[in-house]
């Protein structure tokens, strides 16, 4: 598959196959990140959506030859953040005729549908997204990011619009915070685990 | 922590569709012409040069001028010149590789450019025969300094908010700031090479007061129209 860049390049010269693919490239490993942290596969569908749709009003913002993927992350979690915001404003009440239907998302956010059956260990797997999810924001990010993307602290501070110094703190409160719920060893019940950092369920 | 490097290793979800709104705009997709921040810049410094130049002309050189130290006044020109144009560089280019603008670095020039040249200005003032002088009681009269030096901020600013346009999904604010700042600086260097005042309250409060006030307005206003929506 053509690098991140190139792909970008050619979508900016109007190539909307280039596009595709860039999606194809970007998007399950954008959706990981925005699932870990919204902890709603349709709000994280949503946000991927919305991300996905500023950066396509924004490419002529892209210098070329730049590798797009921080720009993109930065997009994400600044759609990411003013959605928390926004919810956090809006105070809406939906009576029981207007319930929507919610889909059980599985461990990685996927639907009953969509679930691969395959994976290891799902209770410790569901401990530990419990105790992920409930960490601030602002902790839970920076775990997301440096541990489970993958991403170095800089890259990380790049994408949170942060010093290098104030990710690692987070990382490291974040990462401590998970150590004590789950005892080292990773095991421990997810409904206690999420008291106990005070989070949402 | 075995339990998190495991959730780290889980294959990626599969992500959804396109949705029907981004299907239709790839359905015509035109091609863009991307940003070019070196050129951006070389373009901004320009006309922001020639927008000053234009609002000097349009007063008088200061009166006092063969009075003073050529080194003072060359050190002090070349000062303002660099706080107009390192704060707009690091605001409009990144580093090599990178789209996002180097913000961290260009808020520290905003802070550093704002509270230098107040300080400098309270410090350093050499005055001629010709230079005026506004006591205390007078002080506000100098207002019009202010008003000048942010009137030739507002090229830069602007032009530096158009040409960012998308490109600030983080750190807005403090690029905002160095755009602020930057055009302040355009605007003190104008004030030195145009206002006879000599006092360090002026210089400092004024002048050098037009860096921290053009940047807080900017941090406050530009993010409105260089975020993404």
């Amino acid at each position: 598959m053509a690098e991140a860049k190139d792909l970008m390049t050619r979508y900016c010269d109007g190539d909307a196959g280039a596009f595709r693919e860039l999606y194809a490239l970007v998007a399950p490993r954008l959706l990981g990140y925005l699932l870990k942290m919204a902890r709603e596969r349709a709000l994280a569908d949503d946000l991927l959506q919305q991300t996905f749709m500023k950066v396509h009003r924004a490419r002529a913002a892209y210098v070329r030859g730049a590798d797009p993927l921080p720009w993109i992350y930065s997009i994400a979690h600044r759609t990411f953040i003013d959605e928390t915001r926004k919810h956090k404003r809006a105070v809406v009440r939906v009576g029981e005729a207007e319930e929507l239907p919610e889909v059980p998302a599985g461990l990685t956010g996927e639907s009953d549908d969509r679930r691969d059956d395959t994976r290891p260990d799902p209770e410790l797997l569901a401990a530990a997204l419990t105790a992920l999810a409930g960490l601030p924001v602002q902790q839970r990010e920076a775990v997301v990011l440096t541990k489970l993307d993958g991403k170095t602290v800089a890259e990380a501070a790049e994408i949170a619009g942060t010093t290098v110094g104030a990710m690692k703190v987070r990382a490291h409160r974040g990462y401590e915070a998970l150590r004590k719920l789950l005892g080292g060893s990773g095991e421990g019940d997810p409904k206690a685990t999420s008291k106990a950092v005070g989070g949402a369920p | 922590m075995s339990t998190i490097d495991d959730v780290s290793r889980l294959p990626p979800p599969t992500p959804p569709p396109l949705a029907p709104l981004l299907e239709a705009e790839l359905a015509e997709l035109p091609a863009v012409a991307t940003r070019r921040p070196l050129r951006q810049l070389a373009l901004l410094v320009a006309i922001s040069l020639i927008y000053g130049a234009g609002m000097l002309a349009m007063l008088t050189m200061r009166r006092d001028m063969h009075e003073l130290p050529i080194g003072w006044l060359a050190g002090a020109g070349l000062a303002w010149l660099l706080g107009f144009v390192v704060p707009v560089y690091l605001a409009t280019v990144p580093r090599a590789g990178a789209v996002l603008p180097r913000w961290k670095f260009a808020g520290v020039s905003a802070v550093a450019g704002a509270l230098g040249f107040i300080s400098l200005g309270l410090l350093i003032h050499p005055t001629g025969p010709s230079s005026g002088h506004l006591d205390w009681a007078h002080f506000g009269h100098g207002v019009g300094c202010l008003e000048f030096g942010l009137a030739t901020a507002l090229v830069p600013v602007i032009g530096g908010a158009i040409f960012l346009r998308g490109a600030l999904p983080v750190g807005s604010r403090w690029i905002a700031a160095a755009l602020g700042a930057g055009g302040g600086s355009l605007g003190g260097l104008m004030l030195h090479l145009h206002c006879p005042i000599t006092d360090g309250l002026h210089i400092g409060l004024m002048h050098g007061g037009v860096v921290g006030v053009a940047a807080l307005l900017a941090a406050a206003l530009v993010p409105r129209a260089t975020d993404l929506r």
